[in-house]
């Protein structure tokens, strides 16, 4: 199978090239780059002039509810969203039930994964035991079956010598350890940013020093250790300036921070009469924390975007806000949600800054054999994301893939929007006709 | 007026003009709370739903004594615990409501944004919210403006002096965002453990010393103090908590001489407030009770009584 992609811009996972360059793929590999490659022997040929043709973007951070939730999303309704808002692989969290403790439990992930037509699925391990925040769950064993990541993510890992010791530990095993930063005995009972939001409403304020200490802790032990710690979620100004401050000193820290943080705020909860749909942890926080981490992103603190796509069943979100499930489901509109932003602030970072974001930032933070994925270059993996920054969309919650039917987006009008993405070498997503081919 | 509210939900877009509309509509309602026969005829064939999710006496009787005077129809709705235990959700009762006819549901929730959502599935009913979790509790802030107003008159340029557990209390932030819209300064007070981080965007500010707080107060507003914030070491001590931020004569002397004291109710003598005010002659504890009827029979008025459009 041989697929033809003709005339992109190239964004080949760190420069945004402005001239027009083709791509061939052949059986799931990138074969050739460059221009005019002839068409004779393409399967399909794509002319993808005025669009970005980019590594397949990359989400660290998705919840699929599988297994045991999968009234709220599995593998193949999660896969095909993915895909449709232009991931090419997902990395989804193990806080499902059962929790993904184990070895076994990561080969039926990735096996699953194979069978779904739409984003690749990377699967991530806990860090302890049942997820239960005591011992440390068989790491080793899971490393070796394909978990790209250890994290206890839904909560964080309270016990300090724990952590020290996941680190300890998972170091050899090249996954890295990805910590959830919350300070639970802060946010006990919380339910909005400990602000304004929590001023009008009464409702419980969590305190961005909930995430802050949780920061400055793992930072300490991470310089204490030597081994590299990722903190995802990362929402407010003083854990921006936290990881800011430990890169300055060379600590091996990275973080990520998701679409909702970057676009939404507590004034919206306030504003929309506590509306469910804005529930999440951590909270959307205030005006100046976004632009604290649009900042971040950039001056380099960042080193990813990722979805948190936490999705509900209806009946779990719509419901009185103090009521309403925590999470926000974004991943069919997350890219779009981003660039418009982006847009909307007046480009404050180079487009190939926010696009490495989503595609070399994620793939650094993987084990040794999947950072391929960040990157487009002969004989690296065909996962490709195609962008349009001029397409126009109204995000229609109703119709996504994704069994989630409420978000934030839903009715909203963006500006550029993935187009196409190709997982392996197939076309996952297409909204792009094809110009010829099918010898 | 042109009256351009749908619900009464809170009190955050409502201007001045509304609050005053409010507070006349009340003083003709309290006028027929003096007659003989108190009932009239102005919501005849109206369907009223109260429905109290949490325990409520006061504001329950309150809105069922306003609903009778002016003759709707009234129906209890007795209804339990959280939407989301067991029974149906607060989106089912929403539609039941609404199929059964109901022009009006007075809401009482413990989760913050229940009166919302209610409006939200809502089509045709009118919402008043009778106090949704910490959030908001608008007649109880209107029907403190009404007693305050009928005492002293306009309250531009008044001192409140608001005392107690602000951060868990709807009747604070309802009745912080009431006052202030009228022009009136208010100046909270209690433990900083028990205030919420962002007072001045309510348009408050915070003086952790009581004396300084009452000084020259016109309006003294104490809120109840919880045992079971105690026990979770918001603050040391109920005993403590009376010795340092307990309102008593002694601390009623730094206030205007004809300063008004106010309470929302249930009292806890000798914590927030000593018996010695409370029962003095300052108190106007009773007033707001009855303040109470007349408001929401205005309120109820307003929405129900073909005034609107």
């Amino acid at each position: 199978m041989k697929i033809l992609f003709r005339n992109g811009l190239l964004f080949d996972g760190t420069t945004l090239s402005c001239e027009k360059t083709d791509i061939l793929t052949e059986d799931g590999i990138i074969s050739r780059i460059g221009k005019g490659i002839d068409d004779e022997g393409a399967n399909e040929v794509y002319n993808l002039s005025g669009l970005i043709l980019s590594p397949g973007f990359i989400d660290l951070h998705c919840h699929l509810r599988d297994p045991g939730q999968e009234w709220r999303e599995d593998l193949l309704s999660g896969s095909r969203a993915g895909a449709a808002g232009g991931f090419s692989t997902l990395v989804c969290m193990p806080n499902t039930d059962p929790p993904v403790d184990n070895a076994a439990l990561i080969r039926y992930l990735l096996e699953k994964g194979e069978e779904c037509e739409g984003s690749r699925i990377l699967p991530s391990g806990c860090l302890s035991r049942e997820r239960a925040g005591k011992t440390l769950a068989e790491m080793g064993k899971m490393a070796i079956a394909g978990a790209v990541i250890f994290t206890d993510d839904g909560s964080p890992v309270s016990d300090t010598n724990l952590l020290r010791l996941a680190l300890l530990y998972s170091s050899r095993l090249g996954v890295r350890v990805m910590e959830h930063p919350e300070d639970r005995s802060l946010t006990s009972g919380a339910q909005v940013n400990d602000g304004i939001c929590s001023t009008f409403s009464g409702l419980k304020g969590w305190p961005s020093s909930a995430e802050a200490s949780d920061i400055f802790r793992g930072v300490s032990l991470s310089m204490d250790t030597g081994v590299p710690i990722h903190f995802t979620h990362v929402s407010a100004k003083e854990s921006i300036n936290a990881v800011r401050i430990a890169k300055a000193s060379d600590c091996k820290v990275t973080c990520d921070v998701t679409p909702h943080h970057l676009c939404l705020d507590e004034s919206m909860v306030i504003g929309s009469g506590y509306d469910g749909v804005f529930k999440v942890t951590p909270p959307l926080r205030s005006a100046s924390d976004t632009d604290a981490l649009w900042e971040g992103i950039r001056d380099g603190t960042v080193d990813a975007i990722a979805t948190d796509h936490a999705p509900y069943h209806l009946d779990e979100k719509d419901l009185p806000f103090q009521e309403s499930s925590f999470g926000i489901a974004s991943l069919e509109c997350a890219v779009a949600a981003v660039l418009d932003e982006w847009k909307r602030r007046k480009e404050p970072c180079p487009l190939e800054r926010l696009l490495s974001l989503f595609t070399s930032g994620p793939a650094r933070l993987l084990p040794e054999k999947w950072r391929t994925l960040g990157l487009i270059a002969a004989g690296s993996p065909a996962d490709l994301t195609v962008i349009d920054p001029a397409f126009e969309q109204t995000v229609d919650v109703s119709k996504w893939k994704s069994k989630a039917r409420l978000t934030p987006w839903n009715g909203r009008t963006l500006r550029g929007w993935p187009v196409m993405t190709v997982v392996r070498g197939k076309i996952a997503y297409s909204l792009i006709d094809r110009v010829s081919g099918g010898k | 007026m042109e009256w351009k509210h749908r619900h009464v939900l809170d009190l955050d877009t409502w201007e001045r003009p509304d609050l005053q509309h409010i507070l006349e509509q009340a003083r003709s309602m309290d006028e027929l709370l003096d007659r003989p026969i108190k009932k009239v005829p102005a919501l005849r064939g109206k369907l009223v739903v109260n429905l109290f999710f949490e325990a409520s006496t006061r504001t329950r009787v309150s809105f069922e004594l306003a609903e009778k005077f002016l003759s709707a129809d009234v129906v209890n709705w007795s209804a339990s615990g959280s939407s989301t235990g067991k029974g149906e959700t607060l989106r089912d009762t929403a539609w039941t409501l609404e199929a059964m006819g109901a022009d009006a549901v007075v809401i009482r929730h413990g989760a913050v944004g229940a009166a919302d959502y209610l409006a939200r599935k809502l089509k045709k009913s009118v919402v008043f919210n009778g106090g949704d979790g910490a959030h908001s509790h608008p007649t109880q802030a209107l029907l403190d403006l009404y007693t305050a107003w009928k005492k002293i008159g306009p309250l531009e340029g008044k001192k409140v002096a608001m005392i107690g557990d602000v951060l868990h209390s709807r009747v604070a932030r309802s009745d912080i965002i009431a006052f202030s819209k009228m022009g009136s300064s208010v100046v909270l007070s209690g433990p900083a453990t028990l205030m919420p981080r962002s007072v001045e965007a309510l348009g408050a500010t915070y003086d952790e010393n009581p004396r300084s707080a009452v000084r020259d107060a016109d309006i003294i507003y104490l809120l109840r103090i919880q045992k079971e914030r105690q026990d979770e070491g918001m603050f040391p001590s109920l005993d403590e908590y009376h010795q340092l931020f307990g309102f008593d004569a002694a601390l009623l002397k730094h206030a205007r001489p004809d300063a008004l004291v106010m309470h929302p109710g249930p009292i806890n003598r000798g914590v927030e407030i000593a018996s010695d005010v409370a029962d003095g002659s300052q108190s106007m504890i009773l007033g707001q009770v009855r303040s109470g009827v007349a408001i929401r029979m205005a309120l109820l008025f307003v929405y129900l009584g073909g005034v609107r459009q």
